[in-house]
């Protein structure tokens, strides 16, 4: 008989614990799960691409964010918006604030601009443009330096190379593949590689100067004592 | 020599100084914070079994804000009529939305919505109609209504949120990239 009510009561205290769970569930658990999967990305940075939905260069810009590896990547980070001069959107907001198209402009989370070049003052290449994005980010962040950044990359691609060609998209265009989600702020642009400021090939050179240098100073030392004896 | 010792002084003064006049502008902050373009905004419409499409027309105009103008076409052309949310997430998922959906009037979720520059439909008059909600901050809450586009209502936050979980806490969103903010 104990072992009944022993049982019983067992029972009782499992669907205890267990109907909670499932009252949670008929309320919303899938609700639930969105809010905590949303992305929390309100500090993302903003690049926009303004243009005519027509014209190439503002076609090549736009490819460049998918063929150049360090635009895509960057592209990955912020929110990357194709705005066309044919939509209300750009009629509305851009229009009025664009110096020439296409534009290429890359915003903070609160609308300052960080970086911003229309027409013939967009770089002429990806990697161009890449490294005038990454100067706005490190000018905005306050990192340094720039130049020996620049230097690295020039002599990763030392002459002209094939240009990627502008991808024709058919009219009207399929709306842009979804970015990923993320909880991403601010982009983080890999870390300049710093030079040194001394080249190795001045090295040898330098150690005989300072040799030399050494040689003098002590040739020099004992000259002036010969001429200038301690006074006793 | 004292004009030289003050030259020096005022040097070193000025050595320090940086013009931070610059970044201490003060940031405007766009309100609405979903600022729809009035083009871009759906209008309500009655679908082929006489229902409202509010639901419908909220998601295009987010969608349209959120750059899915093909999508939003699509969608326009494709459905209408009333909606729930249980069938509104199985037609979403269907067309491999991305999206995301309350239905317990967390709140949290309307200022994610509002905070990320995305917007939410969010039902109103006791579940009977949805609007955009396109603002909310620690005081007032802007809805574009579907049935009257050309402005932005504005109530007191605690108003609408009072209203919002009196209407079943229903609110939908795409979850695509939002239109850049104004230039700074």
């Amino acid at each position: 008989m104990n072992k009944l009510i022993l049982s019983v009561l067992c029972a009782v205290a499992l669907c205890a614990a267990v109907v909670p769970c499932f009252a949670d569930t008929v309320n919303g658990v899938l609700a639930e799960e969105r809010v905590v999967n949303l992305p929390n990305d309100s500090g993302k940075w903003y690049i926009s691409v303004v243009g005519n939905a027509n014209d190439a260069r503002y076609n090549e810009i736009v490819g460049w964010f998918s063929t150049n590896p360090n635009l895509k990547k960057l592209k990955d980070q912020v929110h990357f918006c194709q705005v066309t001069t044919d939509t209300a959107i750009y009629k509305e907001r851009y229009a009025g604030n664009v110096k020439g198209l296409p534009t290429v402009r890359m915003q903070k989370a609160d609308g300052r601009v960080v970086y911003e070049a229309a027409g013939k003052n967009i770089p002429m290449t990806a990697a161009g443009l890449n490294g005038a994005l990454a100067n706005g980010v490190y000018s905005a962040e306050g990192i340094r330096p720039v130049l020996p950044w620049r230097r690295e990359m020039e002599r990763r691609c030392p002459g002209p190379g094939p240009c990627p060609t502008p991808q024709p998209q058919p009219q009207p265009q399929p709306d842009p593949e979804p970015q990923p989600i993320d909880d991403n702020g601010p982009p983080n642009i890999d870390e300049p590689a710093v030079e040194s400021a001394v080249q190795w090939a001045w090295l040898p050179a330098l150690c005989v100067l300072g040799f030399l240098g050494g040689l003098a100073g002590a040739y020099g030392r004992q000259l002036y004592e010969k001429l200038h004896p301690p006074v006793k | 020599m004292k004009r030289l010792l003050c030259a020096l002084v005022l040097l070193v003064a000025c050595a320090g100084c940086e013009p931070h006049f610059l970044a201490n502008t003060p940031i405007q902050q766009e309100r609405p914070a979903v600022n729809v373009p009035k083009a871009d905004r759906q209008s309500n419409w009655l679908g082929n079994q006489r229902e409202g499409s509010c639901v419908h027309a909220s998601m295009i105009s987010l969608l349209r804000w959120q750059g899915r103008y093909r999508t939003a076409d699509y969608w326009r052309r494709t459905y209408g009529n009333g909606e729930w949310p249980e069938h509104m997430a199985a037609t979403l998922d269907r067309e491999k939305i991305r999206y995301a959906h309350v239905t317990n009037g967390d709140v949290k979720f309307l200022e994610w919505a509002c905070k990320t520059r995305r917007g939410a439909g969010i039902t109103v008059m006791g579940g009977a109609h949805m609007v955009c909600l396109v603002h909310l901050d620690a005081k007032w809450a802007g809805l574009l209504d579907n049935n009257r586009v050309e402005r932005i209502i504005w109530v007191p936050r605690e108003t609408l949120i009072a209203e919002w979980k009196a209407s079943y806490g229903w609110a939908v969103t795409p979850i695509y990239t939002p239109a850049a903010p104004l230039p700074q």
